[in-house]
């Protein structure tokens, strides 16, 4: 069965290797500025990344040639992107807008839009996992959470 | 060499310790039982909300969680045909079947009693054979040490199966990241490009987090699972007192618990294959083979035994070595270290109390799968399959950003998080493994402490890795498991041909 992608670079193994092989030698540029005891282990490990991806490349390769269909990574790239986007968009959200609103919104933004669509469980959720984490973290344990770099906090 | 195990029982029964190891095994019954979470990744969201705590209440908490997932991963997959944990695999073949002739009650409550008993008798092997054996590894001196680690290393990458190449490109990555940080030696920056966040190294915790939480996160946001929660409704369970005497399965729990037990040991092997392993021999010695598969109440009994008893005796090796049986094993570790306990010898020279009571907590953790998942319980538990997935997925990313905020009370750890998540994620994809990302970081700067302190004995000579006897074996112990796997597999291949 012939190759289904547009190209054998672009199988998730090629890219990965080649992306491991990029960053390890990026990696190895400030070993050259250290002793050579304190590089002997970080530069191991890092020949050994480039030397290994080399090898996990050309075996990706072989089975391109050999007409092995890669898998993919995501049956559904949007879901898993959208994901992604909303984790971090969360981590930035507490970052600068504060942990409390950041929570109360994302919770149901989150399951909402991953197909949880009751606006009344939604609602008792939220208030219950916000509620119990003030209760434990804020009041219980004194924990500080992050107040919002746009607050000047 | 044992009394310090009767010494360390008053304090697992302080009401604090006792309660963590319930609130453990119910939370570890939870997250078993929804599928695409497992113990690895609860005890990897757990780890960093037991800073503040006693080392025996966080530790409870873990063996409980532990003890816990296993048992609870039956429930959907005697209910639904889909293991709550990987090591529940083998439990489906009967107990699906059973559910569906409206016996899902009787075979989780055969589960729930296997799982107990495995458990119970891998906590007795927990409790046997690592004391004597931390004795013997107290003689190590730092080449020694060394060879542990690379022993370790070798054992997760090449006896975990799959291909050896991504194992090794995790192992390597795992000990690049144990390097980033201040020298321990010199002091001088490495890869740390200014960040003073970075000083002090990558806490294992951020990368636990990230890379074992993360990826089922977004799995269960990926893939809705719609349960029709027709098993569930029709479990027809009664009390276990009445259960217990239907259950004549003691030869298939005796031979589970030794495989378990064994399995466990093993570095790279695990729950899934000890279940598996257990299954085969039951079925193969059973009167009635026929019958397996079509609903067979000691088919459920011999996965849940081994993959129960893998879980203490894989504690074996990381305790006493430094080195995990299983991926669970390996976070526990990172477990430890969050409380300073460095896995090791040492660890049961300088804290018996800790460590004996934490064995203790296994046992009782595996007593109490009993009694939390009785009748009432398992009707309960069972219900939790209707949770919906996206709003689990949304409240574990909230832990997730409150434990790795709290540990230095700074974002950069969350978006270091991220990040690991990320290269996690694909690791997950692509079938690295993930186990010896985790050992390499706590191994690495373990060897490279090691390994720089025995050059400086040896004056610079690198012959002094190999001058004495225990380094040798160890040197060789590491070439078997290296040549071991490819060797067996050419002599299978060479015996197909033939």
């Amino acid at each position: 069965m012939p190759e289904s992608r547009n190209s054998r670079l672009t199988r998730p193994e090629t890219l990965t290797a080649v992306g491991i092989i990029v960053v390890a030698a990026g990696f190895l540029v400030p070993t050259y500025d250290l002793r050579a005891i304190s590089a002997l282990l970080p530069a191991a490990m890092l020949i050994g990344l480039i030397v290994l991806s080399v090898f996990l490349l050309l075996a990706d390769q072989r089975k391109a040639s050999a007409g092995e269909d890669a898998a993919p990574m995501t049956t559904s790239p949007k879901r898993v992107i959208g994901a992604f986007l909303m984790i971090v968009s969360y981590a930035l959200a507490c970052d600068f807008v504060g942990f409390y609103i950041s929570t109360a919104v994302t919770i149901p933004l989150v399951a909402w839009t991953f197909g949880y669509r009751s606006p009344v469980g939604l609602l008792i959720a939220t208030v219950i996992v916000v509620g119990t984490i003030w209760a434990i973290f804020d009041f219980g344990m004194s924990q500080d959470f992050p107040t919002g770099r746009l607050w000047g906090r | 060499m044992y009394s310090d195990l009767l010494h360390a029982l008053p304090d697992v029964f302080a009401w604090t310790n006792f309660a963590a190891v319930v609130i453990g095994v119910i939370a570890g019954i939870v997250v078993g039982a929804m599928p695409g979470l497992s113990a690895t990744m609860a005890i990897s969201v757990l780890v960093p909300f037991t800073f503040g705590l006693e080392p025996l209440v966080a530790l409870g908490l873990m063996a409980g969680i532990y003890n816990g997932a296993m048992y609870g991963g039956a429930i959907p997959a005697v209910l639904l045909r889909i293991p709550g944990t990987p090591a529940a695999v083998a439990t489906t073949f009967d107990g699906y079947p059973m559910a569906q002739k409206g016996e899902g009650g009787f075979a989780l409550q055969v589960a729930v009693v296997s799982s107990s008993i495995g458990g119970i008798a891998s906590a007795f092997a927990l409790m046997l054979l690592a004391p004597p054996l931390s004795k013997v590894t107290l003689l190590f001196g730092p080449s020694e040490v060394f060879w542990v680690a690379v022993f370790g290393l070798a054992s997760i990458i090449f006896l975990l199966g799959g291909n050896p190449i991504k194992g090794l490109i995790s192992a390597c990555f795992g000990v690049f990241v144990s390097v980033i940080g201040s020298d321990p030696i010199y002091g001088n920056d490495r890869f740390t490009f200014g960040q003073l966040e970075m000083l002090d190294g990558i806490n294992i915790v951020i990368l636990l987090v990230g890379l074992y939480a993360l990826p089922p996160v977004i799995d269960l946001l990926e893939t809705p699972l719609k349960t029709d929660g027709v098993n569930s409704s029709k479990l027809g369970t009664e009390p276990i007192w009445k259960a217990l005497p239907r259950m004549n399965y003691w030869k298939t729990w005796l031979r589970g618990s030794f495989l378990g037990i064994w399995i466990g040991i093993l570095p790279g092997a695990g729950g899934s294959m000890a279940a598996f392993m257990s299954y085969n021999e039951a079925r193969r010695t059973s009167k009635h083979p026929e019958t397996w598969g079509e609903g067979e109440p000691e088919g459920v009994a011999a996965a849940e035994v081994a993959n129960n008893a893998d879980t203490a005796s894989a504690l074996i090796p990381a305790l006493t070595l430094g080195i995990p049986g299983t991926a669970v094993a390996a976070v526990m570790l990172g477990g430890l270290l969050v409380h300073g306990l460095q896995p090791g010898p040492m660890l049961f020279r300088d804290n018996p109390d800790i460590v004996f009571g934490f064995m203790w907590q296994f046992l009782f953790g595996a007593i109490l799968l009993v009694l939390l998942g009785g009748s009432l319980a398992t009707n309960s538990f069972a219900r939790l399959l209707n949770l919906p997935r996206p709003l689990l997925g949304s409240v574990i990313i909230v832990l997730m950003l409150i434990g790795v905020y709290s540990i230095h009370g700074r974002m950069f750890d969350v978006y270091l998080m991220l990040g690991f998540g990320a290269i996690g994620w694909v690791m997950d994809r692509l079938k690295f493994p993930l186990p010896p990302v985790v050992l390499g970081l706590i191994l690495g700067g373990f060897a490279e402490e090691n390994l720089r302190l025995a050059l400086r004995i040896g004056r610079g000579d690198p012959m002094v890795l190999f001058q004495n006897t225990t380094s040798l074996i160890l040197v060789a112990l590491t070439a078997a498991v290296v040549v071991g796997p490819t060797l067996k597999k050419r002599f299978i291949d060479s015996r197909k041909k033939a």
